[in-house]
């Protein structure tokens, strides 16, 4: 083990190879804070040849590592296995280059979300992919999980703004994929390495794309006596071709959260739920878009439509949506955050039944949502402290991925499978399928040495299931 | 009939024996692909079928090219053996479809024509820029674009999910029906695109869009390269603009045609601006068909086209490099430049040295990537028709010996030699 120390500090510098074991602590997960796991050491590069350096240091004393950005993922994808080397790519955050003429920007993989928008917007130009943890997660992290957010509605996902990457494989070796252009003469190797949560390489840059600032915004608030007529409202605004920048609703006991909070938004607590419609593009086009909007949302049910009359009220608005997260921390220690997808068309009937599931458990059970996508995020606060409620909490979490699975969906949309729904991969794929999926990672990681353990759920590899052919054996597996 | 061409017929007879009546084996005059003549098609009725014949295919060692509508065909290095064309038009039932989703699953065999019919009535429209003669899983293996793909995204964004039978044998699922996803690696997105080397495509989920309120065509008037394209790049990025197309000589003046679609206020306000700012006036609205049609087209009657990346600041640098008598046709809002080039006969060795040459100086004046996406056979010999490569044919190569050990689809005919 102290070879390996030697070693990584021989690459990055002593001061930047953190090895005891208080250091270690806060490493031991991500935003799952459910699934742990110590490592040995965690370093800090500060540009792509250190990378390589690390990770060939990793594979010569054949200890497994795992990449990481700012460790705000919700599916353990950067939790390490006992004995990894964490590689902790924060200090690689510069803004390599924003060129605003071909609408583009280059950035290192540390580069904090919000922080990138923020530098594009003197030219006009924004990054689309806004997950709610913006202020704080980085590109590289983005791209490993292919992020969303609440907007991924009208403008998609991580997967649709990465152009071209810059990849250390488990190998070392640097490969460069994609292209400024977008297009790639071979394989769309951008797309296979975006989502994968990186078990196929470490992204050390990223090419991404910037689009416009919308000419115009308009932010609607719909009130609705209850989360399945929102969910309805939703279905006819889909179903009529509007394609909003979001659609998110948040139910009672969220509006209850929230209002109890410091994001207080002044929201109607004696309302079931509340759905908030954003619609941006041309400014001529919007008038008629809010109408639409209006008459289907009333249609659906909603007691009182609102249109927000500046930038401060459609703060206000989003306030409800973005501090849920934050107001839940008063109602339990914990909170597990779910995320699952249906097709929107189910979205009433499937939320209804999430929450006799929670209900059926005795959970205090929660719902906001990124109902455009059929996106859902049920939220369970809870103690694990106590044994019967963790229990019930788990129990609860695989009942909904069942039921969001047999209505036609998946059992992530934006969070990732990482340690947190590896066994579920079953509900979805068989064996042929989960297999074409080891292929995938076996062609860039034969010896799966990068991140083990995430995404699929039997350990196949050797290095999975025989640390020992791999001289693994030194370190405690998981 | 040679020992080598009677040991494949019985091969073939030999598969067929084992798939059994789920395939339908037809013999016929041999076709070309790529100077290669192939005289057998196999037609596997259903999915099971389809998996059963490329497992047999590499059991008795043979190799075989996915057909669709055989509308992408040239596209590729020449396989280096190809005994049978693997057809997919038993496979044309449009399975799902959900008006109030706007998702769709069809099978690869369905042609785009009759899958918009299928969608057109409910209000969506399909967002694939392929030609309606074009099968679903043509389209997406050939990652086929058109001048609308800018408005519609690239195929990788449109497809939600996909059955693929991999190259051994094994029937398979991706992605799923539904809008957001990332359970598990993005594989639709390795597979479209992958010119069905890695798997044949069996169906697709697909995500629609809603059909516009409003279309309007207009044509820009001829201009000067530079300035046609500076204007075309200000064209391409109007609010509603889907579509945005410059049509010329390299050495000459460009015209345009542009597509505006979306909601009545938005399309007569861009109108409006191309007009006053660009000269433009109503065009044809057939005329983006015309301009994908001249764009799949190859330099009559031989010729050599290609497609060459390139940034909007760049596109007047690749123009500048090409040869002057090149045709271009140039999408500035999708950073792509099409260029074709005839040639005397389909051995015109000098010729096709020339385009290529033209097309590598092009090239670099711009991201250092082209691709040759037709070319007669003499042409492609000897040359990588998916130009510079770096470290992705590597991974590319690695890929391809997980998905098709056997090297039973099209081997040596994607990137890379994959």
């Amino acid at each position: 083990m102290s070879d390996l120390l030697d070693a990584l500090r021989d690459v990055v510098g002593a001061e930047r190879v953190l090895a005891r074991p208080e250091e270690l602590f806060v490493y031991e997960c991500d935003g799952l804070t459910l699934h742990k796991g110590e490592p040995c050491a965690v370093v800090f590069p500060g540009e792509t040849r250190e990378v390589q350096a690390l990770v060939r240091a990793c594979r010569a004393h054949g200890v497994p590592f795992v990449p990481r950005g700012a460790g705000t993922g919700l599916s353990g994808g950067a939790q390490p296995p006992p004995g990894a080397v964490v590689i902790e790519c924060s200090r690689m955050d510069r803004i390599v280059e924003i060129d605003a003429e071909n609408r583009l920007a280059v950035v290192q993989p540390g580069v904090v979300n919000a922080e990138l928008s923020k530098a594009a917007l003197r030219y006009g130009l924004f990054y689309a992919p806004d997950p709610s943890s913006q202020l704080a997660c980085t590109i590289g992290g983005n791209v490993a999980e292919n992020s969303g957010g609440p907007h991924t509605l009208k403008y998609g996902a991580t997967s649709n703004h990465v152009l071209a990457l810059e990849v250390v494989l488990p190998d070392g070796e640097r490969v460069e994929v994609g292209s400024r252009s977008g297009w790639s003469a071979g394989l769309d190797l951008v797309g296979a390495l975006v989502g994968s949560e990186g078990t196929l390489g470490i992204v050390t840059a990223a090419t991404v794309r910037l689009v416009p600032l919308p000419e115009g915004v308009e932010t609607l608030l719909a009130v609705f006596p209850d989360v399945v007529s929102a969910c309805r409202a939703v279905g006819s605004i889909i179903g009529a071709g509007l394609v909003p920048a979001a659609l998110e609703i948040v139910d009672r006991r969220t509006i209850a959260a929230v209002e109890a909070s410091v994001y207080a938004a002044g929201l109607p607590q004696d309302a079931g739920a509340v759905l908030i419609v954003e619609l941006d593009g041309a400014s001529v086009a919007l008038p008629g878009e809010v109408a639409r909007v209006r008459e289907l949302a009333a249609a659906a049910g909603a007691t009182r439509v609102e249109v927000a009359r500046d930038a401060d009220e459609r703060a206000r608005f989003w306030r409800a949506r973005k501090g849920a997260f934050g107001a839940m921390g008063r109602l339990a220690p914990d909170l597990y955050v779910h995320d699952a997808v249906v097709p929107r068309t189910q979205l009433a009937r499937v939320i209804e039944q999430v929450c006799a599931i929670g209900d059926r458990h005795g959970l205090t059970l929660s719902n906001v949502f990124h109902a455009g996508d059929g996106n859902l995020h049920p939220n369970i606060s809870f103690d694990r402290r106590n044994p019967d409620e963790l229990r019930r909490v788990l129990e609860a979490g695989a009942e909904i991925l069942a039921l969001c699975v047999a209505a036609g969906g998946v059992i992530t949309g934006e969070h990732g499978i990482g340690t947190e729904k590896r066994d579920f991969m079953g509900l979805l794929f068989g064996d042929d399928d989960l297999d074409a999926m080891r292929r995938l990672r076996a062609a860039f990681d034969p010896d799966g040495c990068c991140n083990p353990g995430k995404v699929l759920p039997t350990p196949r590899f050797c290095a999975e299931s025989n640390p020992k052919a791999r001289g693994y054996d030194r370190v405690p597996f998981a | 009939m040679s020992a080598a061409e009677s040991a494949r017929v019985d091969a073939l007879q030999a598969l067929a024996r084992e798939v059994g009546a789920g395939l339908e084996s037809l013999r016929h005059e041999p076709v070309s692909i790529d100077g290669i003549a192939v005289s057998t098609t196999l037609r596997p009725r259903d999915g099971d079928a389809l998996a059963r014949t490329v497992r047999a295919l590499g059991q008795q060692g043979l190799a075989a090219v996915p057909l669709g509508g055989g509308r992408h065909l040239e596209l590729g290095n020449a396989p280096r053996r190809v005994d049978a064309l693997l057809c997919t038009s038993h496979l044309a039932a449009v399975e799902d479809f959900e008006p109030a989703e706007g998702v769709c699953h069809a099978g690869a065999g369905t042609r785009l024509g009759a899958l918009r019919e299928r969608i057109a009535p409910a209000g969506w429209e399909l967002p694939l820029d392929a030609p309606d003669d074009a099968t679903l899983g043509g389209a997406l293996a050939a990652g086929a674009v058109g001048p609308r793909t800018q408005g519609y995204g690239a195929p990788r964004d449109v497809v939600l999910g996909l059955e693929v039978v991999l190259g051994s044998g094994e029937r398979t699922r991706c992605g799923g029906r539904v809008v957001k996803n990332v359970t598990g690696y993005d594989l639709p997105k390795l597979y479209t695109g992958s010119c069905g080397t890695l798997g044949v495509i069996e169906g697709a989920w697909l995500r629609l869009r809603p059909r516009p309120a409003c279309t309007r065509v207009l044509g820009l008037p001829e201009r000067a390269a530079a300035d046609a394209l500076a204007r075309g790049v200000a064209a391409a990025r109007l609010q509603s603009a889907r579509a945005c197309a410059l049509r010329g000589r390299a050495g000459e003046a460009l015209s345009g045609v542009v597509e505006l679609a979306g909601a009545e206020e938005s399309v007569e306000r861009d109108a409006r601006w191309l007009a006053r700012e660009q000269g433009a006036s109503d065009a044809d609205a057939q005329a983006p068909l015309r301009v994908r049609a001249e764009q799949l087209a190859t330099a009559a009657p031989h010729g050599v086209r290609f497609r060459i990346p390139a940034l909007p600041t760049q596109l007047a640098g690749v123009l500048d490099a090409l040869d002057p008598q090149a045709q271009v046709i140039v999408y500035p809002g999708l950073c792509l430049c099409y260029a074709s080039f005839p040639l005397a006969s389909p051995d015109d060795a000098a010729g096709a040295e020339r385009a290529f040459a033209s097309v590598a100086a092009a090239a670099r004046a711009a991201l250092g990537t082209f691709r040759c996406e037709s070319a007669p056979p003499d042409a492609k010999r000897g040359r990588e028709v998916f130009g510079p490569l770096g470290g992705e044919a590597a991974l590319a190569r690695a890929l391809k010996s997980r998905f098709d050990p056997h090297g039973v689809l099209s081997p040596g005919r994607f990137a890379g030699g994959a």
